[in-house]
C-alpha cells in the first residue's frame, strides 16, 4: 500500500506538474492519441453492432428449431410435411418462406416478408399483436381466414403510415398485389427481425402471390429431447428414406456462422487499419516522454543522488506513457460518440453490399469493447514510453554533480539501430508468405506492423545520411541557414528522427492506400466492361434483392422471345450455394453468345483453348475468390448439389470477378439443361448485334418495346446504369477508408508540430546566443523552416520507400487472405505526384507554430539562466 | 550492511586505501583521484581544498555513491563501496549520505517541503512523519515561511539552505557538500556554513566541504588539500 501511495505522491510531485506547466505539448498528444482511439473504438464499436443486428435478425428468424430442411438451389416439396411429423424424433415442424419486397414507388425501401403457418409456428418463434381498437390478441387468425391479410412490424408500420385496416400494395417479381393489414406485432421476438423490417403473412397466401405453389424455402424441425442429442449425421440417416432427393438437414446456426465469418474479416481489416492510427498515435507519446526524459535529464540525476532507484524512475516514465494513453482514451469517448454515427452508417451500408443485409440503427455500448479499446490505447502508449523510460532509468546519480547539461550523442546507437531496422524490414518479406488463419492474415499483418517499425526505426540513419549527403549542396544552393538546418537534421540523434516515424507510417499508410484502392477499382472497372458486359439487363422486379433465386415467369419469357429489335440475348440463371461455409454462385449463362460480346479476365488458363471447351460445356470456370476459399486448382474437380442433381465437373480456368456476397462459378446454361436440368433463366442481357449510332434512342426503343410485350414486370437497367452503379458502390465502400486515412495523417501532422516546435524550445537558448554572435531573426526562422523541410522530405521519401512495399503486402496477401481476391497492380502516379506535395505542404504548415515560437519573448529574457 | 551500529566519538567512518578513479578518454587516460589513503572518524569536520581539476568533486562523488573506483578500496560506514551492488548503493545514498551541491540542484516542479522530504519518502517514511522532520528542519533553517514555494521563487540562499534540508532529513551519518557556497553571495554562503559547522558540532554530523573559498577554514577539524588526485598536504 506504502510504496503505491509514495508512487502516485511522486508522480504528482515529478511527472503530472511537469504536464501542467508544458500542457500544450500534452494536450496536443492527447488530442493525436483520442483521434486514433476514438477512431479504433468507433470502427469496432459500428462493426461489433452490424455483426449483433445480423446474428440477433437471424436468431429471431430461427427461433428454437434444432436443424432445418432445404433444397440447394431451390425449395423443399410441401407435402413432405406430414410424413416428417410422424416421426417419432420431431415435436414439431414448421415451413417457412421468406423474400424481400416492397411497395410500388421508386424510392420504397424493401423489407422481409415472411410466409408461415401461425398455428405450427408457435413453439418455433415469439410474436404478438398489439390489442387496439381494431385488432386483439387474436387478430392473427385472420391470417389464415381472410387470404392476402398481413401483420406488420411496428417499424415498418411506424416509417410507412400503416395502420390496421389499411390497404398496402406489395411488389414482387410476378405480381403486385393488394394486402389488408390486420394488425401491429409488439416490438418483440419476430417483430424486430430485420431491424424491425418484416411483415407476416399465411403460406398460402404467400405462395399465391409469389406463384410458387406446393413447394417452401425450408422446414424448421424442433426435436423431441432425446433426439436433440442426436448429431445431424444420424438424423440424416433416419430420414434418407423420407425426404426427397437433394433435400438437406443442416443445423440453423449454419446461416449465422458463415455471415459472421464474412463479416469477421472485414471487421479484422477495418480494426487494423483504424488501428495504424492508433499507432501513428505512439510516435506522439514517445517523442514527448523522450523529449521529458533527455531534457529532465540533471534532475533525474538528482533524483538518483537523492535516493530513487532506477526502478522507480523506469517506472515513472512508463507512467507517463500509461497517462497519456488513458487521457487519450477518456478524451476519445466524447469524440468517439461524434465518429461513430459517420461510422455506423458507413459500415454498416458496407457490410450490407459486401456480405449480408444488416440494419443498425443504435450502437450498443458493449463493456467488452471500451475495455479493449482502453487496453490497446494504454499498452501502445506503454510500449512508446518504454524505450524512452530505459534511458530515464540509465540517468547515473554522478550526474547530478556535473554543471553543464550538454549529452553525450551516441553513434553506436544509430549504426545498431540500423541494422534492427533492415531485419525487420527483411523479416518482413518471409512472414508475408505464410498462409491466413481462418481468412485472418495474421502473418500479414505482423508482417506490416514490422515494415512500419522497420522504417520508423531506419530514420535516424537517413536522416544522418541525407543531411550529410545534402548540407554542402544546401550551403552553396541556399546559404547557411540551410546548411546549418542540414548539419542539424545530420546529428539530429535518436530522439528527432524516430518522431519522424509518424509522418513515414502515415505517408506509407497513404501511399499504400492510394495504390491498392488504385489497382481495386482499374481491376474492376476493366471487369465491369468485360465481364459485366451488356447493352441493357433484364431481371424479374426484387429479383437483385432475393439474390435472383426465381426464374422470369413464362408469359414475360415468352413476350422477350418475341423481340424484333436487332439484340442478342445472353441469358443467365444464379443458384445461391455453399462450399461448407462458403457461400458462393453457381452462374448459368449463355456461354458462347457472352463470348462473342463479353470476356472473363483470366487469372489461370489459356483462354484460347479453354473457351472452346467451356462452350461445350466440358467444365466451369471459377472466380479467383471460389479458388482461393475453396483450394481449388485448374484440374481440380468442381463438386456440388444443385437441387435433385449433384454436379461434378473439371474446373477449367480461374477469372477475376468481384461480386460481392462470396465467389462465383460459370458454367454453360445449356449444357446444364443437358446433362441436369433445365434451370431456366432470371436474368437476360441484352446487347445490340451492331453498335447503334445513337446508343440512347435504341436503348429507348428496346425499352419500349419490352414493355409493350412484357408489360412491366422487369426491372430494365441500362449496362452503362448498372456499371456506373457498381462503381459508386465500390467507391462508397471506400469512404470508411478514406476518412480512416485521413485521421492518420492528421495525427501524423500533430506529430510534426510537437516535435518541431519541442526542438525549438530546446534550443531557444543556443538561438539566442547565435543572435547575441550576429545571426540575424530572419536566418534562424529560415534555419528552423529548412530543418521541417528537410525532416519532412526524407519522411515522404521513406514513407514512399514503405508504402510501396505495404502496397504489397495489402494486395498480395491481406486481401488474398481476407477477401480471397488480388487486383491487377497499378500506380496511380498522377494522384501521388499531386498529393505528395500537398501533404509536404500541409506538414510545413503543421511547422508553422514551431517557427513562430522562435523569439516569442524578447532573446535577452531567454539568456537568463533557468 | 552495519549502518545502525552504535556511533562511537572515535569510531573509523571513512577508510581509503590506493583509492583511484581515473576516466578513461580515448587514447589517453584522466586522472580524478589517484592511489589516495584517507581516514576520517565520526565527528570531523572536513574540509576539501585544491586548485580546479584537482580531484574533489571525483572523491565526494566516490564518497557519496554517485560513481565508483577503478581501484584501490573504499569503505564507508561498514559498506565496501567498491563492490557494492546499485541496490546497495542506492539504500546507502539514502540513509548515510547527505549531499549539498553548489547549484542546488532543487526539483524544479516539488516546493520547498516536497523537495525536503523527497529522500524520507524514498527512504520509506511515512508522509506526516517526513512531513514533521522536514518542519522541524525549515523552522531550524529559517525557511518555515516559504515551504510552499517553488524553487524558482526562491533566493539562491535560501535554495541551497533548502538543499540542506533536503540533505539533512534522513539524519545522515555523513554530510557531503560540494562548492555550497560557489552560488552565493558571501553573506549567504557564512550562514551556509555556519549551519554546516553547527551540524557538526551540535548534532555530532561528520561533514566534508569541497571548497575554493576559505569561509570553512577555521571551523575545520582537518583541512586537506588536494593536487592531481593526490593528497599534497593536511592542516
Ligand atoms: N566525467 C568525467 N570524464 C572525464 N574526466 C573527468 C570527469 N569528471 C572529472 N574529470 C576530470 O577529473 C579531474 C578531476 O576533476 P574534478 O571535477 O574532481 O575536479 P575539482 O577539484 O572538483 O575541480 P573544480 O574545483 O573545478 O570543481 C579533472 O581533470 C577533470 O577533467
Ligand atoms: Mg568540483
Amino acid at each position: 500500500m506504502k510504496p503505491i501511495v509514495l508512487f502516485f505522491r511522486l508522480f504528482v510531485w515529478f511527472s503530472w506538474r511537469y504536464f501542467m506547466k508544458h500542457r500544450v505539448r500534452a494536450l496536443i498528444v492527447i488530442a493525436g492519441i483520442a483521434l486514433g482511439a476514438s477512431v479504433f473504438t468507433s470502427v469496432r464499436l459500428s462493426i461489433h453492432a452490424s455483426l449483433e443486428s445480423f446474428s440477433r435478425s437471424i436468431d429471431l428468424i430461427t427461433g428454437r428449431s434444432d436443424a432445418v430442411l432445404s433444397l440447394p438451389g431451390g425449395r423443399v416439396p410441401e407435402d413432405i410435411l406430414p410424413a416428417i411429423l410422424r416421426q417419432p424424433q420431431v415435436r414439431h415442424a414448421s415451413a417457412l418462406m421468406t423474400t424481400y419486397v416492397k411497395t410500388t414507388g421508386d424510392d420504397a425501401d424493401s423489407f422481409l416478408l415472411i410466409g408461415f403457418d401461425p398455428f405450427s409456428d408457435r413453439p418455433f418463434r415469439r410474436w404478438q399483436v398489439q390489442p387496439t381498437d381494431l385488432a386483439q390478441d387474436s387478430s392473427w387468425l385472420g391470417l389464415i381466414t381472410d387470404p392476402f391479410t398481413l401483420l406488420l412490424s411496428e417499424a415498418l408500420a411506424r416509417r410507412n403510415g400503416w395502420q390496421v385496416g389499411d390497404k398496402v400494395t406489395l411488389v414482387h417479381d410476378r405480381e403486385n398485389t393488394v394486402f389488408r393489414v390486420l394488425g401491429v406485432l409488439k416490438p418483440e421476438g419476430l417483430g424486430l427481425a430485420e431491424g424491425g423490417q418484416v411483415a407476416l403473412t399465411d403460406m398460402a397466401t404467400f405462395q399465391e402471390f409469389s406463384g410458387l405453389p406446393g413447394v417452401v424455402d425450408r422446414i424448421d424441425l424442433m426435436l423431441t429431447r432425446a433426439a436433440s442429442d442426436i448429431d445431424l449425421e444420424a438424423l440424416r440417416r433416419q430420414f434418407a428414406d423420407l425426404l426427397p432427393p437433394g433435400v438437406q438437414i443442416t443445423s440453423p446456426s449454419g446461416a449465422k456462422e458463415s455471415g459472421r465469418t464474412m463479416i469477421r474479416a472485414y471487421q479484422l481489416n477495418l480494426s487494423v487499419l483504424s488501428f495504424a492510427s492508433l499507432f501513428v498515435g505512439m510516435f506522439l507519446v514517445y517523442s514527448l516522454v523522450a523529449l521529458n526524459a533527455a531534457s529532465r535529464r540533471h534532475e533525474l540525476a538528482v533524483m538518483r543522488a537523492t535516493g530513487a532507484s532506477g526502478n522507480l524512475i523506469f517506472v515513472l516514465f512508463l507512467a507517463e506513457g500509461a497517462l497519456l494513453g488513458a487521457g487519450g482514451w477518456l478524451a476519445a469517448i466524447p469524440l468517439s460518440a461524434l465518429v461513430v454515427k459517420y461510422m455506423l452508417h458507413g459500415v454498416s451500408q458496407t457490410i450490407s453490399t459486401l456480405f449480408v443485409r444488416v440494419h443498425v440503427d443504435t450502437i450498443i455500448l458493449e463493456p467488452w469493447e471500451l475495455l479493449l479499446s482502453f487496453a490497446v490505447t494504454v499498452l501502445i502508449s506503454l510500449l512508446a514510453a518504454l524505450q524512452p523510460a530505459r534511458e530515464a532509468m540509465l540517468v547515473e546519480a554522478g550526474e547530478a554533480l556535473t554543471t553543464s547539461r550538454l549529452q553525450r550523442s551516441r553513434k553506436d546507437t544509430i549504426g545498431k539501430l540500423a541494422v534492427v531496422s533492415l531485419l525487420l524490414i527483411a523479416v518482413a518479406v518471409p512472414l508475408s508468405r505464410l498462409p491466413g488463419y481462418a481468412g485472418i492474415p495474421l502473418a500479414g499483418y505482423v508482417a506490416i506492423l514490422s515494415l512500419f517499425a522497420g522504417f520508423a526505426l531506419l530514420a535516424p540513419w537517413s536522416l544522418q545520411r541525407f543531411g550529410a549527403a545534402l548540407s554542402p549542396k544546401l550551403h552553396r544552393l541556399a546559404g547557411v541557414p540551410a546548411y546549418l538546418a542540414g548539419r542539424y537534421v545530420r546529428d539530429s540523434g535518436t530522439r528527432t528522427a524516430i518522431s519522424v516515424g509518424a509522418l513515414i507510417t502515415a505517408v506509407s499508410l497513404f501511399t499504400a492506400l492510394v495504390i491498392m484502392i488504385h489497382s481495386f477499382r482499374e481491376t474492376v472497372q476493366l471487369w465491369v466492361y468485360q465481364t459485366v458486359s451488356g447493352d441493357l439487363f433484364a431481371t424479374g422486379k426484387m429479383s437483385a434483392v432475393n439474390q435472383f433465386r426465381d426464374s422470369i415467369p413464362d408469359r414475360v419469357r415468352e413476350g422477350l422471345q418475341q423481340l424484333t429489335a436487332p439484340v442478342e440475348p445472353v441469358h443467365s440463371r444464379r443458384f445461391v450455394l455453399k462450399s461448407g461455409d462458403f457461400s458462393y454462385e453457381l452462374d448459368l449463362l449463355d456461354l458462347e453468345a457472352f463470348l462473342r460480346y463479353g470476356q472473363f479476365i483470366w487469372v489461370a488458363g489459356e483462354p484460347a483453348t479453354v473457351q472452346p471447351r467451356l462452350i461445350d460445356g466440358e467444365g466451369v470456370l471459377i472466380s479467383e475468390v471460389f479458388a482461393n476459399r475453396t483450394g481449388l486448382a485448374v484440374g481440380d474437380r468442381y463438386l456440388a448439389q444443385v437441387q435433385q442433381s449433384v454436379v461434378d465437373l473439371p474446373v477449367l480456368g480461374i477469372v477475376r470477378d468481384y461480386r460481392t456476397k462470396g465467389g462465383v462459378v460459370f458454367y454453360d446454361r445449356s449444357a446444364f439443361t443437358r446433362s441436369y436440368v433445365d434451370p431456366s433463366w432470371s436474368t437476360v442481357r441484352l446487347f445490340f448485334r451492331e453498335r447503334p449510332e445513337n446508343l440512347e434512342t435504341a436503348l429507348a426503343a428496346l425499352r419500349r418495346e419490352i414493355i409493350d410485350r412484357c408489360g412491366s414486370h422487369l426491372d430494365l437497367i441500362a449496362g452503362e446504369e448498372l456499371r456506373g452503379a457498381i462503381l459508386r458502390v465500390f467507391d462508397e465502400t471506400f469512404a470508411v477508408t478514406f476518412v480512416l486515412l485521413l485521421i492518420a495523417l492528421s495525427i501524423a501532422a500533430l506529430g510534426i508540430t510537437t516535435t518541431l516546435a519541442v526542438q525549438v524550445l530546446e534550443r531557444l537558448t543556443q538561438f539566442n546566443t547565435l543572435v547575441a554572435v550576429g545571426a540575424a531573426v530572419r536566418q534562424i526562422r529560415a534555419t528552423v523552416f529548412w530543418e521541417a523541410l528537410l525532416l519532412i522530405v526524407a519522411g515522404e521519401i521513406a514513407g514512399l520507400l514503405c508504402g510501396f512495399m505495404l502496397s504489397y503486402l495489402l494486395i498480395f496477401v491481406v486481401n488474398v487472405q481476407s477477401f480471397g481476391w488480388t487486383f491487377i497492380y497499378s500506380v496511380n502516379w498522377k494522384a501521388l505526384a499531386a498529393s505528395l506535395p500537398l501533404i509536404v505542404g500541409t506538414a510545413l504548415l503543421a511547422a508553422l507554430p514551431a517557427i513562430r515560437l522562435i523569439f516569442k519573448q524578447p532573446p535577452a529574457m531567454l539568456l537568463r539562466d533557468r | 550492511m552495519s549502518m545502525n551500529s552504535p556511533v562511537t566519538e572515535q569510531s573509523l567512518l571513512i577508510f581509503a586505501h590506493q583509492l583511484t578513479r581515473i576516466y578513461p578518454m580515448g587514447r589517453t587516460d584522466v586522472i580524478g583521484i589517484n592511489r589516495l589513503d584517507l581516514q576520517i572518524t565520526t565527528g570531523e569536520m572536513v574540509v576539501l581544498k585544491g586548485d580546479s581539476g584537482s580531484g574533489k568533486s571525483t572523491l565526494l562523488s566516490l564518497l557519496a555513491g554517485l560513481d565508483r573506483p577503478t581501484g584501490g578500496q573504499l569503505t564507508v560506514a561498514g559498506v565496501d563501496l567498491a563492490a557494492a551492488t546499485e541496490s546497495v548503493l542506492t539504500r546507502y545514498r539514502r540513509s548515510v549520505i547527505g549531499m549539498v551541491f553548489q547549484n542546488f540542484n532543487l526539483l524544479p516542479t516539488l516546493s520547498v517541503m516536497e523537495n525536503a522530504c523527497l529522500p524520507a519518502l524514498l527512504a520509506g517514511l511515512a508522509h506526516h512523519q517526513a512531513m514533521v522532520r522536514a518542519e522541524d528542519l525549515l523552522r531550524w533553517l529559517g525557511l518555515d515561511h516559504r515551504k510552499d514555494h517553488l524553487p524558482a521563487q526562491l533566493s539562491g540562499g535560501e535554495m541551497q539552505r533548502t538543499a540542506i534540508a533536503r540533505a539533512l532529513i534522513n539524519e545522515p551519518q555523513i554530510i557531503l557538500a560540494d562548492e555550497p557556497t560557489g552560488n552565493l553571495d558571501s553573506r549567504s554562503g557564512e550562514t551556509v556554513i555556519e549551519l554546516l559547522a553547527e551540524l557538526n558540532r551540535s548534532r555530532q554530523r561528520t561533514v566534508i566541504i569541497a571548497t575554493h573559498s576559505n569561509l570553512a577554514d577555521a571551523t575545520a577539524t582537518r583541512l586537506i588539500r588536494l593536487k592531481d588526485g593526490e593528497i599534497t598536504g593536511l592542516a
